[in-house]
């Protein structure tokens, strides 16, 4: 039955191109839409190159200290140093815990004007992020402690100081007034990781938050890797404990911080330290709904080209049905036909989607939050195969569902007179 | 075989009423060969859909085979015309983008039947209507004797025990007319029965008995 079904399908799809190629064209754009979101939102929460164990990895990157009384305020950011070398460092149920800012640079250099970001962590960094040394060495906790003026520099940092010279240990550079001397060079992180700068790290002993020490709230963001996700539950109870705590001892603020949370949690909540927050799931489910709705508008229109279709098809409809076709079969005729264009549509999408990523992928990027939009990235899992063959299934069921019920509940003697009337 | 008892059909649009059959009687026997003669619009086809159950009488009984047809169940229907009726039709209604082959062998899908013997008995029915040097030709390759050869394998192809032919030979000249018309004589002998509605009063002298209808009603 299937052969036959296949042969039927072959043959209406090569007969009628323009029907082929409208469904197609809307099928495909679609996946490929849907496959580049994916991958590049796959890519964020999975982590590669340096934040290959992001899955291991918590962070708490948010802070809130609010005011009680008449002048009451709200204040968010991220955690000060003090709460960060006092507090969270000391966290014991986690294996390694690092600490690291992020800011920008901008300088000029043989008369251009460029503006990268600069990381400013303590040691632990890059014991916590697996980044592949090219050459020489990350600083230690002895750089830390003597605010040593050293520097790791990424590769392209290199190429840009540097040129074409290789061996750039002992070199230094210049960054915000301050000579940096070159310990190591490491590879680019992905342009999609949304923890880590392409740019230059730094002891953050050296260069002090310019804007002062507060008790609570700083520039600072604080991950905790552990070595299973056992661990997390500790690791939660554990940072939760501090901010309590610290929390009973000011009488004229009260501090709350949301998490410690993974990666996915960090995305989908962003900077919303609302009580009544939603959890990371049901903003999520939001996306995945936001989806559906972009699946639905092409999903509709190749739906009405299926009705249209149905008249076209009415006497093999007829026939079928006078030879012993119950509205059933003729249902699954029709579906399959649907399903199988829609998986045709989605190979090209995903074809399509690499080819995007390939050729656009530098300037192409996906918006994930109200702050951040990042570039798209290659990451083709399980995972991402399923999406894709979901968004398929759903596309060619919503699409073909109606248009077969209707076409099966037919009159065979009307197409078989020649024609509806 | 086949009995219908004051069987009425009346087609309805927002404003006009059609009656095209009026408590028709009729009775054929197994093994007879049946022609249904009359002007155009008289109900000859909505006779053959309603013994074909490929349309719903509005009132009268119609048996088949001896089961007394109560309700119109879609799988009910659509199984009964898979096992009891073949269909041959005035323009073949062969599917354009199936070969001759696939086209015969459509009957047979629909039952829940081994490949090989699908295929041994496609092979069979185009033999019999001297169609077997065909087989993976599509529609369009083919004559309209031809097509209506496959159009009539297609109808045996599931043994079915009642044939029902809506002017096989309208389409085709008067020789090719007469080759299909031997078929059909051919495959009465055998022992389908045959009801067959048609223009041609000499080939309906060909049958064992014509029925003739005029406005609905039988009237000879």
């Amino acid at each position: 039955m299937l052969k036959n079904y296949l042969k039927i399908f072959l043959k209406v799809a090569t007969q009628n191109k323009l029907f082929t190629f409208l469904s197609l064209f809307g099928i495909s754009l679609t996946i490929m839409f849907v496959m580049i979101f994916s991958m590049t939102f796959n890519k964020m929460v999975k982590g590669s190159g340096p934040e290959k164990d992001l899955k291991m990895m918590l962070f708490a990157d948010h802070v809130k200290t609010e005011s009680q009384g008449k002048n009451r305020s709200i204040n968010t950011n991220f955690l000060s140093q003090s709460l960060c070398e006092n507090y969270f460092k000391k966290v014991t149920s986690a294996t390694i815990t690092s600490m690291y800012r992020t800011d920008q640079w901008a300088f000029i250099l043989n008369g251009k004007h460029y503006e990268k970001p600069y990381m400013m962590t303590d040691a632990e960094f890059w014991k916590v992020f697996g980044f592949h040394f090219l050459q020489g060495r990350p600083y230690t906790n002895e750089d830390i402690v003597n605010q040593n003026h050293c520097v790791v520099i990424t590769q392209s940092i290199r190429n840009l100081f540097f040129g074409d010279e290789k061996d750039v240990l002992g070199k230094t550079i210049r960054v915000l007034q301050l000579q940096l001397t070159v310990t190591g060079v490491v590879e680019d992180p992905s342009s999609a990781s949304q923890n880590i700068s392409d740019g230059i790290f730094i002891p953050y002993t050296v260069m002090p938050w310019p804007y002062g020490q507060e008790p609570i709230l700083g520039p600072y963001t604080v991950v905790f890797k552990a070595n299973s996700k056992a661990q997390f539950p500790a690791i939660y109870k554990e940072v939760q404990d501090i901010i309590t705590r610290l929390d009973r001892a000011d009488d004229q603020w009260t501090i709350t911080l949301q998490g410690p949370r993974n990666q996915f949690e960090k995305m989908m909540i962003g900077w919303d330290m609302s009580e009544d927050i939603a959890s990371p799931i049901g903003k999520f489910m939001k996306y995945i709904l936001w989806g559906l709705a972009f699946i639905f508008l092409p999903a509709v229109n190749l739906m009405a080209l299926n009705f249209a279709r149905i008249r076209e098809r009415g006497e093999e409809i007829a026939v079928r049905k006078s030879f012993g076709a119950n509205s059933g079969s003729l249902r699954g005729q029709f579906i399959f036909e649907n399903l199988m264009l829609t998986l045709i549509g989605g190979v090209i999408g995903i074809i399509l989607s690499f080819v995007m990523i390939t050729l656009l992928g530098s300037s192409l990027s996906v918006p994930i939050s109200g702050f951040d939009s990042v570039p798209v990235g290659f990451s083709f899992d399980l995972k991402i195969f399923g999406v894709a063959l979901i968004s398929c299934l759903i596309f060619g069921l919503f699409s073909g569902v109606l248009p077969a019920i209707r076409m099966s509940k037919m009159k065979p003697v009307i197409y078989l007179k020649g024609g509806e009337k | 075989m086949i009995k219908l008892e004051n069987i009425s059909k009346t087609y309805r649009t927002r404003s006009v009423e059609t009656l095209a059959l009026d408590k028709i009687n009729l009775e054929v026997k197994r093994g007879e060969f049946v022609s249904v003669m009359g002007p155009s619009g008289c109900g000859k086809s909505t006779l053959l859909n309603i013994i074909g159950l490929l349309d719903e009488p509005d009132q009268g009984k119609l048996q088949l085979e001896g089961n007394l047809i109560t309700g119109y169940e879609d799988k009910k229907t659509a199984g009964m015309r898979n096992h009891l009726v073949g269909f041959i039709f005035q323009s073949f209604h062969l599917i354009k983008e199936l070969d001759v082959y696939d086209n015969v062998e459509l009957p047979l899908l629909y039952r829940k039947m081994p490949a090989a013997e699908r295929k041994q008995r496609v092979v069979a029915s185009l033999e019999q209507v001297g169609l077997s040097n065909r087989m993976y030709h599509y529609p369009s390759q083919m004559s309209g004797g031809q097509c209506q050869r496959a159009a009539i394998a297609r109808a045996i192809t599931g043994q079915p025990r009642i044939i029902l032919a809506d002017e096989p030979t309208g389409n085709l000249d008067s020789k090719v007319g007469h080759e299909v018309m031997g078929i059909l004589t051919d495959l009465n002998k055998a022992g389908t029965t045959i009801v067959m509605v048609t223009h041609d009063e000499s080939l309906a002298k060909e049958t064992h008995r014509i029925i003739r209808l005029f406005d609905g009603r039988l009237v000879g």
